[in-house]
């Protein structure tokens, strides 16, 4: 990076002279460094991804979870720096209980939203802090339909349809254009994103990893939670089998 | 250093001794008397304003402590307000609010609305729970045309083309319920305020004295202080000074005091200024 | 008193306000805006209620601002029980909070002395309640149309004038639904009578 040794990347707080700050865009490095997330919004229902590498035969299965209940209808999965995620989660989870206690009501995405990546930004700004090294996506349904967010360690905050984050976002992305997310529903979408997970997992630089599904929809009565275990069988077992075949095609193609 | 900070007493309420008070009533000291003002204060909404009436008596339980006080109280240019119950309450809040309402004339470069007025008296008593014993009659016209507020001392308003308040309000409401029409004329107003003021003096052993009045309308105010005097005191009708010589004088004796001269010279002596 | 019907809710209420023996205002207004489809009726001290409303509203009318849409019934309802139960032991209020939102339709919540919040699909409050009791049970039927839940409202709020000391004068009604506010006066010689002495 150019930027290296400049001085201009000491502080959160700092301006380089061509107008960036490059503590905010070290954190979003930190991100790319982690297994991807993704989360698609389809036309009754959100559904999310993980792709948790395991460092470590010695981990526990289903240890360090990176999909998160923030309230009953709300539902996050993180990519980046895990114990900064974990904070952000907290925050908010706070958040939606106190709306929940002020106004009797879940709290509405867009405000939640708004609320947690207020908070994201207000660590951009400070000479004492850090900006987050993870980005989030939060993803809800109710009367309003599916929504989905992304918070970045920038403090953005966007609606989509489907995004990815982590170390392949850019292919995840590609990918996702690839559906026609807006007419199908969430049981269908899961297994795309099984699917998705499955080809940009990188078998060479990382071993194993663990898949993680959870979506928010119609069916789940407007609850967030993980996937029962027949959809996530059947759900990876359809990534299996396309990624045998896409393996056979390319064996052909050679 | 070691010095004393001395701490000047700010002015406004404080109400730091009423658990004392309260203790002290417990065990038999009786509360000193309030001074109070029997009152009978009104307003009413007429053609292109408001005009505000008010008696100009001040009791203290039974002796009349002020026979010309002044219950029309300044809050801004265009508003005024007639204040009943305890006299240095609705004094000190009439005060406390018009200079609220002046520093916020100032801030916004505008006339001050009189909702504006009514809410921040109303917050105030209603933050006092009713020990400020300060019950009004609000009325002036701003940019939105003539208002009217009673506000009581607890921190409740009401919006009426006429209120009355004060120990006589039920007098002068009468009068006002008999009379009052919607879109009364200027002179037919003041009349009516006029009356139902006096209604108050003369059925009200609380009210008494003259009659004040205070005409809002949209470019112009006018304090009549006094309006009208209710009961003008009367002209003795005959002469009762005695002629010289009424009494006649019977003897008279001329007699010569004697008295003793101490000192004829008058020493003068320096000042003690030590 | 608040009854829902399908598609919105009436409130009504009488307008006498008293102090002691004597009435202040005899043409009160108890049926107060909180936003333009919610509304509250108050029974209690009127200092305190007038209060509560005032805060309310500005609590949601800032709530509104923040979320950018109309903010429900229940929400409203959820504000006012919090500054009555918050301060139960020095507040004499009694609040029915009724409107329409997107979300549930007509909704109609009483929140009484204590500071407790239900929904009810109709409820009585304030003095003149306790002459109702036995007839909103009597005739209150699920299911009415807005013209049958005038006329019930227009019928309770009478009979609590004929027979409660502190209430009295107008009889004033709103009826509120997707397509706003219709208001109703009914003069105190338009209020049902029952019977002739």
């Amino acid at each position: 990076m150019s930027s290296i040794g400049t001085g201009y990347d000491l502080s959160a707080s700092q301006f380089s002279p061509d107008g960036r700050v490059f503590q905010v865009e070290y954190a979003q490095k930190a991100v790319e460094n982690s297994g991807t997330a993704i989360a698609i919004r389809g036309k009754d229902g959100v559904v999310f991804g993980v792709e948790k590498l395991v460092t470590s035969k010695l981990y526990e299965k289903g240890a360090n979870k990176r999909i998160f209940n923030v309230d009953r209808h709300v539902g996050m999965a993180v990519a980046g720096l895990l114990a900064d995620a974990r904070q952000v989660v907290e925050v908010a989870r706070d958040e939606a209980s106190s709306y929940r206690s002020s106004y009797g009501n879940p709290i509405p995405l867009k405000y939640l939203a708004e609320r947690v990546s207020m908070y994201m930004h207000a660590h951009t700004l400070y000479s004492m802090a850090r900006p987050f090294g993870s980005s989030v996506m939060i993803g809800t349904y109710d009367v309003d339909g599916p929504q989905l967010f992304l918070l970045e360690p920038s403090g953005i905050s966007y609606g989509y349809f489907g995004c990815a984050i982590g170390k392949a976002q850019q292919n995840g992305k590609t990918e996702i254009e690839k559906i026609k997310m807006k007419d199908m529903s969430i049981r269908d979408l899961v297994k795309e994103v099984a699917k998705i997970i499955y080809l940009v997992h990188d078998e060479v630089k990382d071993k194993t990893f663990e898949l993680e599904l959870s979506w928010v929809g119609e069916q789940t009565e407007g609850r967030h939670e993980l996937v029962p275990p027949e959809v996530f069988s059947d759900a990876e077992k359809y990534a299996k089998e396309a990624m045998e075949e896409s393996d056979g095609s390319d064996d052909d193609e050679l | 250093m070691a010095a004393t900070c001395v701490e000047f007493a700010t002015g406004g309420f404080s109400f730091e001794n009423c658990r004392r008070n309260a203790i002290l009533e417990e065990k038999g000291l009786k509360p000193p008397k309030v001074y109070k003002t029997g009152t009978t204060i009104v307003g009413i909404v007429f053609s292109d304003g408001i005009i505000l009436g008010a008696d100009t008596r001040a009791t203290e339980d039974t002796i009349v402590a002020d026979k010309n006080c002044s219950k029309i109280h300044y809050l801004a240019p265009n508003i005024y307000c007639c204040g009943a119950g305890t006299a240095a309450d609705t004094e000190k809040t009439t005060q406390i609010i018009s200079s609220q309402l002046e520093l916020h004339r100032l801030n916004t470069d505008r006339t001050v609305r009189v909702c504006t007025a009514n809410r921040l008296l109303k917050q105030m008593l209603f933050r006092y729970q009713g020990h400020i014993g300060a019950a009004l009659v609000l009325g002036g016209v701003d940019s939105t045309g003539p208002h009217l507020y009673s506000i009581w001392p607890h921190g409740s308003t009401d919006v009426l083309p006429y209120v009355t308040m004060g120990s006589g309000s039920l007098a002068a409401m009468s009068v006002f319920e008999s009379r009052y029409t919607p879109g009364i004329s200027r002179e037919d107003g003041m009349k009516l305020v006029r009356d139902a003021i006096a209604a108050g003096i003369f059925n009200d052993l609380g009210s008494g004295s003259n009659i004040d009045l205070c005409v809002i309308t949209k470019d112009k105010v006018d304090y009549l202080r006094p309006y009208d005097e209710a009961n003008k005191k009367g002209v003795r009708q005959g002469k009762y000074a005695y002629k010289k010589g009424t009494s006649c004088v019977l003897t008279e004796t001329v007699r010569k005091v004697e008295f003793v001269v101490e000192s004829t010279q008058v020493k003068v002596e320096a000042m003690d200024t030590v | 008193m608040a009854v829902e019907f399908d598609g919105g809710v009436v409130i009504a209420a009488d307008s006498r306000t008293s102090a002691g023996t004597y009435i202040p205002n005899r043409v009160t207004d108890k049926l107060t805006k909180v936003t333009d489809n919610i509304y509250c009726c108050r029974s209690g001290s009127s200092a305190d209620t007038q209060a509560i409303a005032d805060i309310v509203n500005y609590h949601i009318n800032f709530h509104r601002m923040e979320m950018g849409e109309d903010p429900l019934v229940k929400t409203a309802a959820k504000v006012f029980q919090d500054l009555c139960y918050n301060y139960r032991d020095s507040l004499s209020a009694g609040i029915i909070c009724a409107g329409w939102d997107r979300k549930l339709g007509g909704q109609v919540y009483s929140i009484p002395l204590g500071g407790m919040c239900i929904r009810q699909p109709v409820t009585i409050g304030g003095s003149g309640s306790t002459y109702l009791y036995g007839h909103v049970d009597a005739t209150f039927k699920e299911n009415m149309t807005k013209e049958e839940c005038l006329k019930f409202c227009k019928d309770a709020v009478s009979l609590a004038i004929m027979r409660d000391g502190s209430s009295g004068g107008v009889i004033r009604m709103a009826a509120i639904s997707e397509d706003g506010v219709e208001k109703h006066l009914i003069l105190h010689e338009d209020i049902t009578k029952f019977y002739r002495e």
